[in-house]
């Protein structure tokens, strides 16, 4: 056990953020070997930024997955929250406004009706879960239904324009020390989750409610509270992640978080998060969440069809949940 | 029998009430089928039409396969994502195979087309049982992964187009027969659904799925080798689904790569709505009979009245979520 006391920073990091951060070296290595454009600064930022939409939305997806649970609906509910921001924009006028004023109420009106429709749809999550008891991924796959409807009947599958530009420029396109601004927000929401999660009786809660509900509710924690909660955090992040990926691209759209579900159930997985609850660390989930952008990227880098790539996830998700579980059958038999 | 108490002889009206009342327990949605087909036919005529209704019937029998093949999985608390995908994948990859045969046997080609069915779907089934059964991970997780993959073969096995030239005997064989005025899609879905019955009744398989399903723990101890009925769940389905999709297959008359589009969602209401339990061992024959038709009258109303395909899918969503809140009701007024 004596080297273990020796052997030094970087390998304490690595035992810190576990063989996701391996792998995630590897791949970065291999991948600017094959394909030296990969270390270009325009493709440095178009990863970061896609990271942190991904990351955001696996804040999540792991908080709900700590708690025991699953959320099928952040894809759809990014997507909610785009229209929803980019629709009151739009009535305010966002289009034409300019640095002023009314364009500071024109954004903080959007951004607070993305949030809200995000938040919500938690919320009802949230209460089918704690208070109904009905299993999380059928009332989340329940609400992806429901919610993918409103999307496409409210659009009609056309974007929804009104995003001011001064919005698009800052917070969808702008960098900062050289790192998307997307990617700055992900990070100190990541800090602040990390703090929540390590450092408060809140923290404490979500594990131990995720551990054993019934346990917990004997000892007397709020768990209904805790569940809710978690699941309206889902909410909140999900609608994050649409309100930024609407401001990269210009316009509200139905078919913006595509992926995200799948990518941020992924993400969680591949960053350690435990399908049985009570399990998971905000480093890992972020190391998880690039790994996947870093994939997708060099996907796209080398040419890969985009019809494969949901091959890919779907092949990158089978395979860490299988490990996962031979992981733990391994450490029962030991 | 000393100890039998004396019961009072009840009423021919109590009597009569208690039957009334608990058959319509059990089937309180064929009634509300029964209304929702009435409320519908006041808006439009058409819809309790002779045609219609035999619309319906047909419809829904194709809905009954999947809901069932759901249903084996779901007794043993698991389910299948992946269903849908499945669907289109079989349904665009035996029609390959039936065209690429050429004409010159009919009958080798549909023979060789519903093996190739099976075969594709089994190989799901088969990922997806070895991951559930074999390795222990989560089965909705697995199929969330295999659905994904599924899908992008589906759609880049044929670049996305149609398969055609698909021979006129296949439709006119498994589509548009109607042997005794029965349209034959009818007819092979009650007999599937019979052999389903016999199966889940009468065969030491069938009972250790709801053993399974019901109490893990038990099953085990009883000497069930759990890890072999799961495995033996999913390709169960995964044969009904091939089964599902070759009739599909044969009614639309070519192979068609998103087929199987809102068949997952659509199967998974069914059977929830039928009264099969996510909490596993609970379900009967009849779950996924009554749950389809309901299904299928909820959207074919809709259709008749041009309500939006968005609007549908919500409306199917709500359904959903109400069913999945009342069956937990339902549980919780039970003891065990």
């Amino acid at each position: 056990m004596k080297t273990l006391d020796h052997d030094g920073f970087i390998a304490a990091l690595l035992r810190r953020l576990g063989v996701v951060t391996l792998l995630l070296i590897v791949l970065i290595i291999v991948i600017g070997l094959l394909e030296p454009r990969f270390f270009s600064r325009l493709n440095q930022l178009n990863v970061l930024r896609n990271a942190a939409f991904l990351i955001l939305a696996a804040y999540g997806q792991m908080l709900v997955m700590i708690v025991g649970g699953f959320d099928l609906s952040v894809g759809v509910v990014a997507a909610l929250s785009s229209i929803a921001t980019a629709t009151v924009m739009g009535a305010m006028g966002g289009m034409s406004c300019s640095a002023d004023l009314s364009c500071g109420w024109t954004i903080l009106l959007g951004v607070s009706a993305g949030v809200a429709s995000g938040v919500l749809v938690g919320l009802i999550n949230g209460l089918c879960v704690a208070l109904g008891r009905v299993s999380a991924f059928m009332i989340t796959l329940g609400m992806m239904t429901v919610v993918g409807g409103i999307v496409v009947y409210w659009t009609n599958g056309v974007p929804i324009y009104g995003i001011p530009e001064s919005m698009t420029a800052v917070l969808g396109r702008g960098a900062w020390f050289r790192l998307p601004i997307a990617f700055w927000l992900a990070m100190a929401i990541g800090a602040l989750l990390w703090l929540i999660l390590n450092h408060t009786r809140l923290g404490l809660y979500l594990y131990a409610v995720g551990s054993n509900i019934q346990a917990s509710r004997m000892t007397g924690l709020p768990t209904t509270r805790t569940l809710l909660l978690a699941y309206m955090c889902s909410g909140l992040f999900a609608a994050m992640a649409g309100i930024l990926m609407a401001s990269r691209i210009g316009s509200g759209q139905a078919g913006i978080g595509g992926s995200l579900m799948i990518q941020s159930i992924a993400a969680a997985v591949i960053g350690g998060v435990s399908l049985r609850g009570g399990v998971g660390k905000v480093e890992r989930v972020i190391a998880g969440c690039l790994l996947l952008a870093i994939v997708e990227n060099s996907l796209n880098l080398l040419r890969i069809e985009s019809k494969l790539q949901a091959l890919v996830m779907g092949v990158i998700l089978l395979a860490a949940v299988s490990l996962e579980q031979l992981s733990l059958k391994r450490s029962h038999r030991d | 029998m000393i100890n039998t108490p004396h019961s009072p002889t009840p009423s021919l009206v109590a009597t009569g009430t208690t039957l009334v009342l608990g058959w319509l327990r059990h089937h309180a949605l064929l009634v509300v089928s029964l209304v929702l087909l009435a409320a519908f036919s006041t808006v439009n005529s058409n819809v309790l039409s002779i045609e219609n209704l035999r619309n319906i019937l047909v419809q829904s029998s194709y809905l009954m396969i999947f809901a069932a093949a759901q249903m084996i999985v779901i007794l043993t608390r698991g389910f299948d994502l992946s269903l849908g995908a499945t669907v289109s994948l079989v349904s665009v990859v035996s029609s390959m195979a039936m065209v690429s045969l050429g004409t010159d046997s009919t009958t080798l080609q549909l023979a060789v087309g519903l093996l190739v069915a099976i075969l594709v779907s089994a190989s799901v089934g088969c990922v997806n049982g070895f991951a559930v059964a074999v390795l222990g991970v989560n089965p909705f997780v697995v199929t969330l992964a295999t659905w994904n993959i599924v899908l992008t073969f589906a759609s880049t096995v044929s670049n996305g187009f149609p398969i055609d030239g698909l021979p006129v005997a296949f439709g006119d064989w498994f589509a548009r027969a109607a042997p005794f005025g029965l349209p034959i899609p009818l007819l092979i879905t009650l007999a599937i659904l019979l052999a389903l019955a016999w199966m889940l009744l009468r065969t030491t398989f069938g009972r250790r799925l709801f053993l399974v399903g019901a109490n893990p723990q038990a099953a085990k101890l009883g000497g069930t080798r759990n890890g072999w009925v799961l495995f033996w769940a999913y390709i169960t389905c995964s044969i009904l689904v091939a089964i599902g999709a070759f009739l599909l297959t044969a009614r639309m008359g070519s192979g068609e790569p998103n087929l199987g589009g809102s068949l997952t969602m659509d199967s998974i209401a069914a059977a929830v709505i039928g009264g099969v339990s996510l909490r596993g061992g609970e379900g009967r024959i009849s779950s996924p009979i009554i749950g389809a038709v309901f299904v299928t009258v909820l959207s074919n109303g809709m259709n008749l009245l041009r309500v939006d395909g968005s609007v549908q899918q919500i409306t199917l969503g709500l359904v959903i979520i109400v069913a999945l809140l009342v069956d937990r009701l339902r549980g919780s007024t039970r003891l065990v």
